[in-house]
């Protein structure tokens, strides 16, 4: 900002900053609280959390919740499901798309445009219109309630191909008008050079389907039948149905499932963030 | 780095499609010579009893040690979600639980292999239930039948008598006022529109019917079933159950084990449930279902059945036939979980929690009525519980939503003769 | 060769023209040669789409003109699914029980442009603090937001109605109670995307140049007319895009109400979503061509909803 704007905000008053951040830590409470809360929560026995008025931190710190809920279903292989369906999506999608991404930015082709619409067309339908087909595909294919049926769909994405053609658009092009004068073919030029200049698209792509991955409910609910087949996300749905108002255990089962994101996101905090800021500015 | 994360992308996608291909899982099993080794594959829902099913499973094995069983759990609200899909498929598990709402459909479509049963080793009603057509498609496993569970610290503070097998619905009413609370946020009963626990039997009490005999005509509207109905949302109106709304928010048996309610309708199945609450363990019982005209409650057992288009139908019949053993039914007494079907088992499961008069759930079966079905029972199951769940929370009349339940669910019976 | 920016300039020229000349001379070896570069390139995700997408769209398409049986047996049944669809109480009150989330949910719009404001602020401490704790719920599981917020609710053990009662607000039964359950699912919606929101309106703020804010100082303007002439002019194609997503998103709402609502609750005809309303018909009842029918319904409404959201932009969105 130059030097007027800064005189500006320092121009107002400490007790704008005061009301400031008084609002920014009530929202910040309202967002991060209810984790806290959970967190508390699941460390308490049933009669406790039955109790009015609550009580803030547990009488007794049990670990019984935790036990009950590695009992009902089979965490540890959920999580590992989960971490390969994840991994899985976003490493196909990052090679893939990009390969697309580069054709549709790089080559001109007969159909170019006419194909990039269909492509784009893809983007508009919603996902509950492809599954019960895609569950028939699965299904004679022979992979229901293996593990790549988790992943399979999800290797392929218009909205990566999308997302990534506008980065490369926005790639200068005389690099590459070099390497073409130089002989290099288009594979040697996607591979040496595009690639590496689009890092930050690649990250931002990688980023948002991992996430999206790991947290997908609707697609493992209905391919993977097996408790230790599914995901993480099926395996929490099912806690809810079988806990139902046991809170606890739910919120116990709750922490398991979603502490290694949290964790993953607080370690690599700038790199999510601005991943996520780019795909807003380039979309 | 992007050398590295393409590669990375590349191993995974390459050891994701031989990871296709290649494999074995625990459910692929050699086509089966004679002696070859086979896996059958088992599917249950209740968590609770694996450890019986397993010991089943290697007393099987112990007698035919080529085949052994593998047993896949899934939970119970999204079981046959899975098993229609996985049937659909010819991916069903070799042998799998069954219950009486779904049997028919199964049966009907062709899904299940028949199995051999001695009719003379279980209740009539079992053996029935797993019928269709003339044939037997079942093996009776286990059965429960309803009780009227309580809490007994409830019960001396407010100074009520416990209940008896006298009791009729009157004195089930009077007990609930004075045992009803609200300044301590206790209720003298819960109230949820839950069928086989809550309101068949009271249908059946009081001489109506959910279903006619000949499946094409539904009950609803028969005046006795009404009065059957109003029971329950007689004590939601007053206040001596709590509200829909709060049993959603808050299961009622939670709410029981909490010490909220005084009493609950209940199954035998949570006999162990309650022993294990440390609240609960020696603190409630359980007496058999009071009277409205006539004494009745609603009986219901699990089957084992066959898959049909399974690889090893042959030791799959075998492995079904041998759960519906009395080696089995010994097996599942021990462990106190569930009433086994099997003749003169039943004592262990009696004796298992000796605190509470477990054998009244089998002094119930003399005048137990089958849980109803037909052959496609989750559909009007369905609009049971769209058009009740408005009685119960005051925005119908019991009579008006009664009516409209039985509207619909003749709709649906005539679809399924078609 | 590689230059810097300016020279980049002359080099794009020159070199485009060069190249351009080299197409003009062999147009057709290039064509050809260039198609099969592209089928390499863009063939695995094509064939990958057409196989996982594209098929699937026309195949739903047909299976809403059939009716089904259990156990995968159906037959053709014309437009009775659509028909009926259109008869049909449930599906009605489903959109509007949709368009109601959607509507809540562009509430969230302002506040997490207050926040991102508030944020852009140079020399604002502890941003990146803050930035990370409203972020959590995005990076939370749909079903474990649901759960936590069902605990939250809870009628008579909730924190919510503990605290409210202590202002002597007397609470209900949040997400049974019909009136109540529609906006409690909603404002779970809002909580989890404002961090999301906000981090990509952070980034369009932080692309407005400086100069405009400075002229506007300049011109006498004060905070207010500062971001009400410059920052949301200037911001308006990041709102606009935030304004699309949330839209797209909240029409196909499913995973809070499937976790927070169960089949029993009362409220559920008044929370019951499109989505969900295709999940029960389509793997609960087994009556997969009427979901078939529903599913192309909201998709004729997201693209209807989708092109008026673009056709509306001209009015208020300014691109550089």
């Amino acid at each position: 900002m130059s030097e007027t704007a800064a005189a500006l905000s320092r121009v107002k008053p400490r007790a704008g900053s005061v009301a400031a951040h008084t609002l920014l830590v009530a929202a910040a409470l309202v967002l991060a609280g209810p984790f806290v809360w959970e967190f508390l929560t699941s460390f308490k026995s049933l009669t406790e959390v039955a109790q009015v008025p609550p009580t803030i931190l547990p009488q007794e710190w049990l670990g019984s919740n935790y036990t009950a809920v590695f009992q009902a279903l089979p965490f540890g292989i959920m999580f590992f499901n989960t971490t390969v369906n994840a991994l899985a999506r976003t490493g196909a999608q990052l090679l893939l798309c990009s390969m697309a991404a580069f054709g549709f930015a790089r080559i001109n082709f007969p159909g170019r445009k006419i194909l990039f619409a269909l492509f784009l067309s893809v983007l508009l339908v919603p996902s509950q219109l492809l599954v019960i087909p895609q569950y028939e595909i699965i299904q004679s294919l022979g992979m229901l309630n293996r593990l790549p049926a988790l992943f399979l769909p999800g290797m392929f994405s218009a909205f990566g191909t999308f997302l990534l053609r506008q980065f490369f658009l926005s790639l200068p092009a005389e690099l590459e008008e070099a390497a073409r004068l130089d002989g290099a073919n288009p594979w040697r030029i996607y591979w040496s050079i595009m690639l590496p200049l689009a890092r930050p698209g690649l990250m931002a792509l990688g980023i948002l389907t991992l996430l999206w991955s790991w947290n997908d409910l609707l697609w493992p609910l209905i391919v993977t039948t097996d408790t230790r087949k599914t995901t993480l996300s099926v395996g929490l749905a099912s806690l809810q149905g079988q806990y139902a108002t046991n809170y606890p255990v739910l919120m116990a089962g709750s922490l398991i499932a979603t502490l290694p994101v949290i964790i993953a996101f607080i370690l690599m905090q700038k790199q999510v963030i601005e991943g996520i800021a780019f795909t807003g500015s380039k979309a | 780095m992007r050398n590295r994360l393409l590669a990375l992308g590349l191993a995974i996608v390459v050891a994701a499609v031989a990871g296709c291909s290649s494999g074995t899982q625990s459910s692929s099993s050699q086509s089966s010579g004679q002696g070859e080794k086979v896996t059958l594959t088992y599917g249950i829902w209740d968590k609770n009893q694996v450890p019986a099913m397993k010991k089943i499973a290697s007393a099987f094995t112990e007698s035919q040690p080529n085949v052994s069983v593998s047993v896949q759990v899934t939970p119970f609200d999204s079981y046959f979600t899975k098993l229609q899909a996985a049937a659909t498929g010819g991916q069903a598990p070799d042998v799998f639980w069954l219950n009486g709402p779904n049997f028919q459909l199964y049966a009907s479509n062709g899904v299940l292999q028949e199995v051999k049963v001695d009719a003379a080793n279980y209740p009539a009603p079992l053996v029935n239930l797993y019928q269709f057509n003339g044939k037997q498609y079942g093996v009776p496993k286990d059965f429960d039948t309803i009780g009227l569970w309580y809490n007994k610290k409830l019960f001396d503070a407010a100074k009520v008598d416990y209940p008896t097998a006298d009791w009729k619905w009157a004195d089930v009413q009077a007990a609930a006022k004075k045992l009803t609370d609200p300044d301590k946020g206790v209720f003298g009963i819960g109230a949820p529109p839950a069928g086989q626990e809550n309101f068949y039997n009271t249908v059946f009490q009081a001489g109506g019917f959910v279903i006619s005999p000949d499946g094409k005509r539904s009950g609803y509207d028969d005046p006795k079933t009404i009065a059957g109905l109003k029971f329950w949302t007689d004590l939601v109106q007053a206040h001596y159950s709590p509200s829909m709304q709060q049993m959603t928010d808050t299961l009622p048996l939670q709410m029981f084990e909490a010490g909220k309610l005084a009493m609950l309708y209940s199954g035998s199945w949570n006999a162990t449930e309650f022993a294990k609450n440390t609240n609960t363990k020696n603190s409630v019982d359980v007496a058999q279902l009071p009277a409205g005209d006539k004494k009745a409650t609603v009986i219901h057992g699990l089957g084992n059945v066959v898959f049909a288009k399974g690889p090893h139908t042959a030791e799959a019949a075998a492995f079904a036939e041998f759960l519906g053993s009395k080696q089995a039914a010994d097996i599942q007494a021990s462990t106190g979980t569930v009433i086994p079907a099997f003749n003169g088992t039943q004592q262990a499961w009696v004796q298992a929690f000796p605190q509470y008069h477990l054998q009244n759930f089998l002094d119930e079966v003399s005048y137990a009525v089958p849980f109803p079905i037909s052959k496609n029972t989750a559909v009007w199951n369905g609009y049971e519980t769209d058009e009740l769940t408005k009685a119960w929370s005051g925005s119908e009349s019991v009579e008006q939503a009664a009516q409209n339940l039985a509207a619909k669910m003749n709709e649906a019976l005539a679809k399924e003769s078609k | 060769m590689h230059g810097t920016t300016e020279q980049t300039g002359v080099l794009q020229r020159t070199g485009a023209g060069q190249v351009a000349e080299v197409r003009r001379r062999r147009p057709g070896r290039f064509r050809r040669q260039n198609l099969l570069w592209a089928l390499l390139f863009i063939g695995p995700t094509a064939v990958g789409l057409a196989v996982f997408y594209i098929w699937p769209a026309l195949r739903t398409f047909y299976f809403s003109f059939t009716t089904w049986g259990a156990f995968g047996n159906y037959e053709w049944s014309g437009l009775a699914n659509y028909q009926e669809l259109l008869k049909d109480s449930e599906v009605r009150t489903a959109f509007v029980n949709t368009f109601w989330f959607t509507i809540l949910g562009l509430l969230g719009i302002p506040i997490s442009l207050v926040l991102a404001a508030m944020l852009s602020r140079r020399g604002r401490k502890g941003v990146s603090a803050y930035r990370t704790l409203m972020f959590l719920p995005v990076v939370t599981m749909p079903a474990a937001v649901a759960i936590i917020w069902r605990w939250l609710y809870s009628g008579d053990y909730g924190i919510i109605n503990f605290l409210l009662a202590k202002i002597g607000i007397q609470g209900t039964y949040w997400l049974s109670n019909p009136q109540t359950a529609l906006p409690a699912v909603a404002a779970v919606g809002i909580w989890s995307t404002i961090g999301y929101n906000m981090v990509i309106l952070m980034a369009g703020l932080q692309a407005i140049p400086g100069f405009y804010y400075e002229a506007a100082a300049l011109d006498g303007a004060g905070p207010v007319r500062q971001f009400l002439s410059v920052t949301i002019p200037l911001l308006s194609p990041t709102l606009f895009f935030v304004t699309v997503l949330s839209v797209i998103g909240s029409l196909q709402t499913f995973d809070l109400v499937y976790v927070m609502i169960g089949r029993t609750n009362p409220a559920l005809p008044q929370t019951r979503t499109v989505v969900y309303l295709f999940y029960q018909k389509a793997f609960i009842e087994n009556d997969r061509g009427y979901a078939a029918a529903i599913a192309f319904a909201l998709l004729v409404v997201i693209i209807i909803v989708t092109a008026f959201q673009f056709r509306l932009q001209r009015r208020w969105v300014h691109y550089e």
